[in-house]
């Protein structure tokens, strides 16, 4: 678009007093905010990685150079407990992260559905509840979900244990649900509401024209948001630690409890978390950015 | 008339009768324990982060004086044992709502837990509260700790000692690796926990320039637990019988050298006292 011609009342002053349809105006699509976090770790450079590494491997050795214990010693304390601190720990936070993912993209999608129905009784509830969950501190729903929820279900006499991990998932898939939401409604109201006139005139109904029309253009739209959603999420599941789930910072500490307890190895073992951490959601981040760049609509 | 109400009497007297001996069938019903013996599976719960009665070892498995423990209660019931890492916060949960069927978790023996959970007797070990502290702050008396920062560890007992009798004011940590980082950057005086514990760290060299200064208090018996309902039922009678051996016959002493306890008097003390009065 090189230069506007003059339009009055739109991008000059008004010269008439009469109705001007002015143009729709169009949010962008995705929004370029929606993948902010992603974007950010991006943005690092790749050697960020074995810096940091090197970083938290060095520390026993400048902060407790005083110490008998060495470098070489927190080192080979971290590579024995290596496997199982992956293994056992950090496989279960993807489990965790999946699980919650696809718990949460479900629920978000049909919530998202819900606030656009044109049914003030089914689009107002479901507004609010997303903004609930979506302004809510993930700690305080987590804490929320395992006290509330039973530790068991009986169902004509079968007793089912709902162990404290599913419960983790169900409190963590309640922020992502609703933020599902909203990535949900911000692609469909991104789509030019051209389509959904077109839609009409060929007469679809409201439901063909979203499942058909409306619903294909915004899926490769909301894969970014998505992607990006759940690199937050992951970052997020150490927080089920604090609920005593037995993933990577719990067994962590009790590695650390085992190697006696020494303060030394506080560094190199929470500093392995971060940078396993991050090698799983760099990956993403970059594969976000990417298909970001590839989906942007050219208006 | 009188027939009448001496027959309703006799009614009513017979109706009583069976209640009661209903209530009294009700409070054994040994649910646990029948559940642990047709499903050939005991379920213990034991600390993951309280070296050495209950650690992990590398491949992830729970080790420690505490699962040895667990391992002999099985092997007595004659059943498949599992253990389930416990934390102090959690562990009396856990027994109450069924996710375990007992508990050997470094438990102090109190009476408000004895509401919640089946503590039974004897105690089979026991600890004080004391604390380790650097040499330079030269605390002599527990009062000096008065309105000062004191590191602990959450979930523990020895908080409440210090903080509702000296005033301290303590800071609670998740681990002891955390905690104890705290005293090395003096962000508190000392550190509270259990006197075995801190001579351990003591005795690694690791902490030269630190003392446990004062005396034990509080020496608090610990105590393994089982539902409440079958506290004075088959499980709770046999755990009490099981503690009785472990104390006599100085297997926990055994155990306390394999895992490289400081011996202490509690365990030789009882195992004169239980004494088999025939042994020569």
């Amino acid at each position: 678009m090189a230069m506007l011609k003059s339009i009055p009342g739109i991008n000059s002053a008004s010269t008439t007093d009469m109705a001007v349809l002015k143009p729709v105006s169009v949010a962008t699509p995705g929004g370029a905010s929606d993948i902010n976090f992603s974007r950010f770790i991006a943005d690092l450079p790749w050697w960020l990685l074995p810096a940091l590494a090197a970083i938290f491997m060095m520390w026993p050795l400048a902060a407790y150079a005083q110490s008998t214990y060495t470098m070489a010693d927190a080192t080979s304390a971290l590579v024995k407990w290596l496997p199982f601190l992956v293994f056992q720990g950090f496989v279960f936070n993807i489990l965790i992260s999946i699980t919650t993912m696809a718990l949460g993209t479900f629920a978000g999608v049909v919530l998202g559905l819900m606030q656009i129905s044109p049914n003030r009784l089914i689009s107002k509830p479901a507004w609010l509840i997303t903004q609930t969950f979506r302004n809510s501190p993930w700690l305080v729903l987590l804490f929320i979900v395992m006290l509330a929820f039973p530790f068991k279900i009986e169902i004509g006499g079968l007793i089912i244990q709902i162990p404290d991990w599913i419960k983790a998932v169900f409190g963590l898939s309640l922020p992502i649900m609703a933020n599902i939401s909203e990535v949900v409604r911000g692609a469909i109201a991104s789509v030019p509401s051209g389509q959904w006139e077109a839609a009409e005139s060929l007469a679809y109904s409201r439901q063909q024209t979203l499942w058909r029309i409306i619903l294909p253009q915004c899926f490769k739209r909301m894969i970014p948001p998505w992607m990006n959603w759940y690199a937050i999420l992951t970052m997020a599941t150490p927080l089920v630690s604090l609920l005593g789930v037995e993933e990577i910072v719990t067994l962590s500490r009790q590695a650390m409890a085992a190697e006696n307890g020494r303060p030394e190895l506080l560094v190199p073992f929470y500093g392995f978390c971060l940078v396993i951490f991050f090698a799983y959601c760099y990956p993403i981040a970059r594969g976000t950015i990417a298909l970001e760049r590839k989906y942007t609509v050219k208006l | 008339m009188f027939k009448k109400s001496l027959k309703l009497g006799i009614a009513t007297g017979v109706a009583l009768a069976t209640a009661v001996t209903a209530a009294a069938a009700a409070q054994c019903s040994n649910d646990t324990w029948k559940k642990v013996m047709s499903a050939g599976k005991l379920v213990v719960g034991v600390k993951a982060d309280y070296k050495p009665w209950g650690f992990r070892d590398p491949s992830g498995k729970l080790i420690g004086m505490e699962a040895d423990m667990a391992q002999d209660v099985a092997d007595a019931m004659g059943v498949e044992l599992e253990m389930v890492p416990v934390q102090s916060s959690n562990r009396m949960q856990f027994l109450e709502q069924g996710k375990i069927d007992l508990m050997i978790a470094t438990m102090s023996d109190r009476e408000d837990r004895r509401k919640i959970v089946g503590i039974v007797g004897p105690n089979y070990y026991t600890s004080g509260t004391n604390v380790m502290s650097p040499k330079a702050v030269g605390i002599t008396k527990w009062e000096d700790l008065k309105d000062k920062p004191v590191c602990g560890k959450q979930g523990a007992f020895y908080n409440k000692i210090v903080t509702e009798r000296y005033g301290a004011k303590v800071v609670a940590f998740t681990g002891n690796a955390e905690a104890k980082q705290a005293l090395r950057d003096k962000k508190c005086i000392a550190w509270v926990y259990d006197d075995s514990s801190i001579m351990s760290d003591l005795s690694s060299g690791e902490y030269n320039d630190f003392e446990m200064p004062l005396n034990s208090e509080d020496d608090n018996p610990w105590g393994l637990a089982v539902p409440l309902a079958e506290k004075n039922c088959v499980f709770g009678n046999f755990m009490s019988g099981m503690q009785y051996n472990w104390l006599s016959s100085g297997r926990l002493i055994e155990l306390e050298k394999k895992w490289g306890i400081q011996p202490t008097k509690f365990l030789a003390d009882k195992k004169e006292q239980y004494k088999d009065w025939l042994a020569k």
